[in-house]
């Protein structure tokens, strides 16, 4: 594999990360879902994991990056499949919305698993390793707006966490931003 | 305490853009660990839904 569709491909996997952090925030802003606290250490496993594809676009593709987003990613199937298995029994009700059928946890152990063997495929070509110099220098537009966008979601991240639980845990079924005095969503 | 990891992680991206490699990766496994236990506090909740 050329090194630059592996950095393509890198840029575009956090681009993909970028969105489902995205889409949960439109989630819970228009639609007014506010996150459990298992979605939002799912929220975190995604973060986790995209960790990894950032660190390859700053620095170049390096194994150790690619087990970055694999660990990451294998503890985020690990939470989303522990709330899946919460709502797995019939009549065990479900949390927030359903899209296309599937909970969002749901989607979220699929999508980790995709990321456990995206990057298990892209490990097999030992030709992107091969590039001794950082891309971060010449970092073109789909790249570094990929990770400025990575950033800004994780930042939003704390300061949305904080206003929903507060200093503490989270409450099981948050109905409104605790820092907000209790301001109901 | 749940926004710790995000924290982290986005100190460790910060890190990550002023070229230090080792300081990225350590915010990064310190993030991980607190998502871990952050985890096992969490996985026994109680379901507390409408039905």
């Amino acid at each position: 594999m050329p090194s630059d569709l592996s950095r393509l491909l890198n840029a575009l996997g956090l681009i993909a990360v970028d969105t489902l952090l995205a889409l949960a925030f439109i989630d819970q802003l228009w639609f007014r879902d506010l996150p459990c606290p298992l979605c939002i250490l799912q929220r975190a496993g995604f973060t986790a994991a995209g960790f990894g594809l950032a660190l390859n676009l700053l620095f170049g593709p390096r194994p150790s990056h690619y087990g970055v987003t694999i660990l990451g990613a294998s503890v985020g199937a690990a939470i989303s499949m522990r709330q899946t298995l919460l709502h797995i029994v019939p009549g065990t009700g479900s949390y927030g919305n359903a899209i296309f059928g599937l909970h969002l946890y749901t989607w979220a152990f699929i999508a980790f698993a995709l990321m456990v063997i995206g990057c298990a495929v892209l490990l097999l070509d030992n030709r992107q390793f091969a590039r001794p110099e950082p891309w971060s220098s010449r970092m073109n537009v789909l790249p570094l707006t990929a990770f400025v966008v990575f950033v800004v979601l994780a930042v939003g991240n704390v300061f949305s966490t904080l206003l929903i639980c507060g200093a503490g845990f989270c409450p099981d079924n948050p109905t409104q931003y605790l820092l907000f005095n209790g301001t109901p969503v | 305490m749940m926004s710790l990891p995000f924290l982290l992680f986005a100190c460790g991206l910060g890190a990550a853009w002023l070229r230090q490699r080792g300081a990225a990766m350590g915010f990064w496994v310190a993030g991980l660990v607190v998502l871990l236990v952050l985890f096992r506090v969490h996985m026994s909740d109680v379901l507390n839904i409408a039905l």
